[in-house]
């Protein structure tokens, strides 16, 4: 393997983590803050649809972004109106927000645009100078603008949960609510806004879907991403270092499998598109410590009675 | 209580909007059915308009329909039912209403067709990619080697980096059938030309298909080509790149990218449904597997006209010679030894 093989391997890789990260740091504040939404799937998808149509129509990806973050947040926003206020049980309401964004996604795709139309997305931004350095450039410094932003976001979400006192409450709420609440901290507006905030990234790693990598929208588009972002959270232990590390972990296994396959190396087609799952279950499986997540995590909370 | 109704609300809100999109319901039959009106349902496993597999046939019909009035044809058609379950149940309430035809478009529906056919004796079936048929059921077998391999040799002929790169969805049926007439053709084409086959592990994931489209390309690849409809994720990745190429098959994809399609494997579905008609009218209501092949026009060979000067003279007139040798037998395109 030449260095120009290596180097389509580890920005491949880097381009593919995107949308897991996108996703799964959104993910990570609602699970920070006692929330699980496996609704992510769908709000992936309404994002990367309202992000393709607002491009179509009005010429411009940047719009096309707002409308997914838009439409991200109004899904959140669903999510804890069901989940927090009504206090429904937050698989089943995650599962039928899955389902609500990917029929709905595909309604409005049918009823609005009819068939498979192709838009001008993202167009990749070299960075000055740092794009010219030998091997590094073209692997980090020559992506679109989303790419850059899900991996900047990774030390901005880390300060935000860790270092700010909103993010303080955010993890008190998603431990003992209880002590949170009687402290004055409110759990359901902590909630609503991880909710909202998880939406938005989420709707934001659909956009990447269609405006940066396809360019185009087709039902069904999002094709389990979402799911796995959940996963990765789970994988990055709730915290931003983590879930860069599960992101690019399987993203490069599934670059370097593609490249392996391309290259016709004598490889098990079959073994090779499994290999990122593999690889990301066994770093899992080996990964030692305890395992910790936050302890009000899928529990709903009422005032007043014991979580 | 007020938790679990809801709860159900949501699920019940959420599948009526899903099953809303699935299923364009079937206008109830007319009184007027009398007059000799066939009816046709087709069920689709992904999308009518997926540019592929799934609209290939919708167009079929359309042109049936528009050759024998659309008073004389009927058409309903229920969309992605990729699970077989889903799709059984689909075809069994066409059966039900009465419909005389009903195509279940995919090979994957093979199993379901059994358990429902011998209730439904006076309905005619047919499926496909497959082989076994019942009195009642139809069995279509598109030969996709064949343009696999005429594509496969324009390919060769054409390719400026001597590397033609297959973006495959899952190895099986038809993509086998059809990568591996590629490879024979660009073997046969050029000897030295590699072809690189790899797979997404998936037959709907455009951005995995666009993804693995831009690692053929990276690594040297400049004519591409893959089925099933996720193939246009990768064509729209192929589109992005000056000088590379995308040969399609099942159906033209020059409409979302006329600069960069050469050319395409073209399955004429009107002439397969306008036989099981005929047959049907004629009391065979099924028990045949219907061939498309070149021989006798279901599947042809289409160029983009506007990139003409693309290909060379001698590369469209090598591939001319052996599409008229697979119309006379002369030359078999081999299929992958099981």
């Amino acid at each position: 393997m030449n260095s120009d093989i290596i180097i389509i391997i580890l920005a491949t890789g880097i381009r593919l983590a995107t949308p897991y990260l996108l996703a799964a740091l959104g993910e990570m504040f609602v699970q920070r803050s006692g929330v699980y939404n496996l609704g992510v799937e769908g709000i992936m998808m309404m994002g990367a649809f309202a992000g393709f149509y607002a491009t179509l129509q009005l010429g411009s990806p940047l719009l096309g972004i707002a409308a997914s973050l838009a439409i991200g947040g109004l899904m959140g926003l669903i999510m804890a109106l069901v989940s927090v206020t009504f206090k429904a049980e937050q698989g089943i309401s995650g599962i039928g927000l899955y389902m609500f964004g990917w029929g709905l996604s595909g309604l409005l795709f049918r009823l609005y645009v009819g068939g498979i139309t192709s838009i001008e997305g993202l167009k990749a931004i070299k960075i000055p100078l740092l794009s010219q350095i030998p091997f590094l450039g073209p692997v980090l410094f020559d992506h679109n603008m989303l790419v850059y932003t899900a991996f900047l976001l990774v030390p901005v979400t880390g300060f935000i949960l860790f270092k700010t006192s909103w993010g303080l409450n955010v993890r008190a709420v998603g431990n003992k609510p209880e002590a949170a609440d009687t402290l004055g901290v409110s759990v359901v507006r902590i909630r609503y806004q991880c909710l909202i905030v998880g939406g938005m990234l989420a709707g934001l790693a659909g956009a990447f879907l269609t405006l940066g990598q396809a360019n185009m929208f087709a039902d069904n588009i999002t094709a389990g991403r979402g799911f796995i972002a959940i996963a990765l959270v789970y994988f990055g232990r709730w915290s931003p270092w983590g879930i860069l590390l599960g992101s690019l972990l399987f993203s490069l296994a599934d670059s370097f499998q593609s490249m392996i396959q391309v290259l016709g190396i004598n490889f098990p087609y079959e073994l090779a598109v499994i290999l990122p799952y593999i690889v990301t279950i066994v770093a899992l499986a080996i990964s030692y410590g305890r395992v910790w997540a936050p302890a009000a995590l899928g529990k709903t909370f009422q005032r007043g009675t014991r979580g | 209580m007020k938790k679990k109704l809801l709860a159900l609300l949501l699920a019940v809100l959420t599948l009526s909007a899903l099953s809303g999109c699935a299923a364009k319901p079937a206008t109830p039959a007319p009184e007027a059915a009398k007059t000799e009106k066939i009816r046709i349902a087709l069920v689709l496993p992904a999308t009518v308009d997926d540019l592929a597999w799934g609209q290939s046939m919708v167009e079929g019909l359309k042109a049936v329909q528009n050759t024998m009035g659309k008073d004389k044809v009927e058409i309903a058609t229920s969309e992605k039912l990729g699970n077989a379950v889903d799709a059984g149940s689909a075809i069994r309430q066409y059966a039900t209403q009465g419909y005389d035809i009903i195509i279940a478009h995919g090979s994957q529906y093979q199993s379901v067709l059994t358990e429902i056919t011998k209730d439904f004796p006076k309905t005619t079936f047919a499926y496909g990619t497959g082989f076994a048929t019942q009195p009642n059921v139809f069995a279509y077998d598109p030969q996709a080697q064949e343009g696999g391999y005429l594509l496969g040799m324009l390919a060769a002929l054409t390719t400026k980096t001597g590397i033609v790169g297959i973006v495959g969805p899952v190895e099986s049926g038809d993509a086998v059938k059809y990568n591996y007439g590629v490879q024979q053709g660009v073997l046969k084409g050029k000897a030295d030309v590699k072809t690189r086959t790899a797979y997404t592990g998936s037959f709907n994931d455009i951005v995995g298909a666009g993804n693995l489209a831009k690692t053929q390309m990276g690594a040297g690849a400049d004519i591409l080509t893959g089925s099933s409809q996720q193939a246009v994720g990768a064509l729209r990745a192929v589109a992005e790149t000056p000088g590379k190429y995308w040969l399609s098959t099942d159906m033209d994809q020059s409409s979302i990218a006329p600069d960069h399609v050469l050319a395409a494997q073209v399955y004429n579905w009107e002439k397969i449904v306008t036989k099981i008609i005929e047959l049907r009218k004629k009391g065979t209501l099924g028990g045949q597997v219907l061939t498309l092949g070149f021989a006798d026009g279901t599947i042809d060979l289409k160029y983009n006209p506007k990139l003409a000067d693309k290909i060379p003279a001698e590369a469209k007139a090598a591939v001319e010679q052996a599409k008229k040798d697979i119309i006379s037998g002369k030359l078999k395109v081999e299929l992958p030894k099981k």
